[in-house]
């Protein structure tokens, strides 16, 4: 009877191992279908014929395909919901692997909230994205800013194209603040000394949060903390010592301390909870572009007529000044698909057409842009906000620091686990910097960058 | 991902088959008739058990084209920054819930066997109920109460966890003691019907004649039932280690549903999952599934030694 006593350990590993592998065919990880979709469409995809075509986006865009498949009744579109890879989370890799490995399934567009994503999709060992150059006419091309140009750009050729640009701005409760006596902060310093006030005037408001998974997009972006600098092909500058980290990290301590910038993300139901609402206690909070909608509208339901936005704040009289960014998703279409026509034909419709006006526009800064004229446009008419904040938003697109470059590894989840935990259980932001950069330097390393720390 | 859901749907009839094994030995059969009872689950255990593990042998021995590399997948897993995080994770996670299982699954189902019928039958139900949501489900459901905003055990978070919001629910310290909570629930209760089960094959003549010789139902628990159902706790503690050692679905969801808060290396075998799908690095994670095969092997002979599991009495 010896095997019957190894029988349960080997089953259970077995089953394992076997569970491991069969993630692949049903959509993991959060991601469901949704729209002309089927539960089996991630693994069905591979049959597709001509004129049908596969779409994998996030929930936010749902909308976009949606209306595709409406305003184009001819083409067959399954739609795949899933989690965009957001906050760093990595479905889409290990969906390309497999796919990759059983050499079917492929969709033939994809939507990724992780900007990072074309880098790894463009190379080795997923060569998954296929260059857009032949597929999206030139003349659409040429009218996607250059910094969004140099984004999807992965050894001089361009893979994707960015549904938004996601700079990083003032948001400002002018309701609030003019009912407090306040004026709006430029600086990152009159910023802060606006915090530590009202931190003692008016205790539970807020100027900001670093709970995020990307706050160090909003702050050490911003501040030209050199976290993610690319020397040259696969060397990388990875120093949260810097004095540009350091500073910043000292400038946020004492308002984290005092509550004025909560270690809580704004995606979470305490944060809704404390801050959000009919009575919200946003007062300030320094994020990306679609913030208005996603965040304060739709997310914490914060009334109409109170929010605006102001440029980027300054590090004192440093010029230029440069601002993070926290997302401007790309579109990717598959080298691998088999009506690479239609997958352009999405993708350039997508970006470039869809523009629906009120409740139902674009809840980010489109990326080509005559769209972002016409969507400013409306945004400035846009009664949810209590000023125009298109001069802040236009302002900025063109400020987000150039020295933060995107990498084959997801950083959000370092910063997570590193630094976000541990401000929650009391630690500060400038003690955790050199473990934070260690963290981020293991990250690199294996995914296989050259790092150097000074 | 599916692996602790598919070994719940297996714990139930597993032990029938053991005493059914017993019966058939005590009762002088031949092997041949026993060959018959196993035949259907034979080409199962070929397709999903034995050739899996065969293939995950060979990648962990070999490299990419499939050439030998001896011990050098085993070296590079081990030498992942995330592994030896991952492995004391579980560790820690493995002994705090196998502990609470046998402690409180044994001592339950004994305290259950000395009540009256209507009363145990009732609470039975009531400790098998969480179990019955199937397992990632039950991860869903753990999520809300964990979260102080909308738990309806908010209280207790705060006063027995220190967390007023979901994050201090899920600091990286408190994260083991979690998720043993969370898989004690949900599998405690099918554990404690099958002890149960196992009380009942107790002949009644033995209790009467303790009773008889004075001994008290503490002194019956103790000294003559928990000695009879020595062999299923054992069989629990074999399946239940193996199962522990391959957390995958709780720390995976936690990670999800915290936004990233919680590594997608939690456990070891989270890392295998990634080295294999991310880094498409089939061996090292072929070595750490070897790596963790073995420790679960370990453990059953150790286990099967020690408690004479299979030993028989005729």
């Amino acid at each position: 009877m010896m095997q019957r006593r190894v029988w349960p350990a080997v089953v259970v590993t077995a089953l394992a191992l076997a569970g491991c592998g069969g993630g692949g065919s049903t959509p993991a990880g959060g991601s469901s279908s949704a729209g002309g979709g089927s539960a089996s469409a991630g693994s069905s995809a591979g049959g597709q014929g001509s004129g049908e075509l596969t779409v994998w986006v996030d929930s936010v865009r749902l909308p976009v395909a949606k209306a595709y498949a409406t305003a184009h009744p001819n083409a067959k579109v399954n739609i795949v919901t899933f989690d965009g890879d957001g906050n760093g989370a990595t479905t889409l890799q290990t969906k390309i692997q497999l796919w990759n490995r059983t050499g079917n399934g492929w969709p033939d567009v994809i939507f990724s909230e992780q900007v990072n994503d074309p880098v790894w999709m463009a190379q080795k060992p997923f060569e998954f994205a296929a260059p857009v150059e032949g597929l999206i006419p030139q003349d659409l091309l040429s009218q996607w800013p250059a910094p969004s140009t140099a984004q999807c750009t992965i050894n001089g050729t361009q893979y994707c194209v960015q549904d938004n640009l996601a700079q990083v701005v003032l948001w400002v409760n002018k309701k609030l603040m003019d009912s407090f006596g306040y004026t709006v902060p430029t600086t990152w310093q009159q910023w802060a000394a606006l915090g530590q006030k009202v931190a003692t005037e008016h205790p539970g408001y807020i100027v900001g949060n670093v709970g995020d998974s990307f706050g160090h997009w909003i702050y050490l972006w911003s501040g030209q903390c050199p976290l993610e600098q690319v020397k040259s092909g696969n060397n990388l500058l990875i120093n949260s010592t810097d004095s540009h980290c350091t500073r910043m990290a000292s400038l946020l301590d004492p308002l984290i301390k005092s509550g004025a910038v909560p270690p809580l993300s704004v995606f979470t139901p305490d944060f809704a909870k404390k801050y959000g609402g009919a009575d919200d206690k946003v007062l300030l909070m320094p994020g990306p572009s679609w913030y208005a909608q996603a965040l304060f509208d739709q997310t914490l339901h914060l009334p109409a007529g109170q929010i605006t936005a102001a440029a980027p704040l300054q590090w004192e009289n440093e010029t230029p000044v440069t601002t993070g960014q926290v997302g401007g998703g790309p579109w990717i279409i598959s080298k691998h698909s088999k009506n690479i026509k239609g997958a352009a034909d999405f993708v350039i419709w997508a970006t470039t057409v869809f523009n629906p006006e009120g409740a139902e526009s674009r809840p980010g800064y489109p990326a080509y842009a005559p769209l972002a004229t016409s969507w400013l446009a409306a945004q400035a008419k846009n009664p949810y906000f209590a000023a125009d904040p298109t001069p802040a938003l236009k302002a900025a697109a063109g400020q987000v620091w150039s020295g933060w470059n995107l990498v084959t590894y997801p950083d959000q989840p370092v910063w997570s686990n590193t630094v976000v935990t541990q401000l929650v259980a009391g630690k500060s932001l400038s003690s955790l910097l050199p473990s934070f950069g260690d963290a981020l330097k293991q990250a690199a390393q294996a995914a296989g960058y050259a790092v150097a720390q000074s | 991902m599916r692996s602790p859901r598919a070994d719940e749907g297996r714990r139930a009839p597993a032990p029938t088959r053991v005493t059914g094994a017993q019966v058939t030995r005590t009762r002088g059969l031949g092997a041949a008739r026993g060959g018959t009872f196993i035949l259907p689950y034979l080409p199962f255990l070929i397709a999903f058990g034995i050739l899996p593990v065969l293939y995950a042998l060979d990648l962990a021995v070999t490299n990419d084209d499939g050439r030998w590399v001896g011990l050098r997948n085993v070296a590079r897993a081990a030498g992942d920054y995330r592994f030896l995080p991952a492995f004391e994770h579980i560790l820690l996670y493995t002994t705090v819930w196998l502990s609470s299982l046998i402690v409180l699954v044994v001592g339950l189902a004994l305290l259950l066997h000395g009540r009256a019928n209507r009363v145990s039958s009732t609470f039975r139900f009531l400790f098998y109920l969480p179990g019955a949501l199937a397992g990632a489900s039950s991860v869903l459901v753990w999520l809300f109460m964990l979260d102080p905003a909308v738990s309806p055990g908010s209280f207790l978070l705060h006063h027995v966890l220190g967390s007023d919001l979901f994050v201090e629910s899920i600091a990286p310290g408190k994260l083991p003691f979690i998720f043993a909570m969370i898989a004690f629930w949900t599998g405690a209760g099918g554990w404690i019907v099958v002890m149960y089960g196992a009380l009942n094959t107790i002949p009644h003549d033995l209790e009467e004649a303790a009773r008889i010789d004075g001994a008290g139902a503490v002194t019956i628990a103790l000294r003559l039932k928990l000695p009879l159902i020595r062999t299923w706790i054992a069989y629990m503690v074999i399946l239940s280690f193996a199962t522990g050692t391959q957390l995958f679905v709780e720390p995976q969801l936690v990670n999800q549903a915290s936004l990233g808060l919680v590594p997608d290396t939690w456990s070891s075998n989270q890392l295998a999952f990634q080295l294999a799908f991310r880094y498409g690095d089939f061996n090292a994670a072929a070595a750490i599934a070897v790596g963790l095969l073995a420790i679960g092997l370990l453990a059953a002979v150790l286990v099967v030694t020690r408690t004479g599991l299979f030993r028989t009495e005729d």
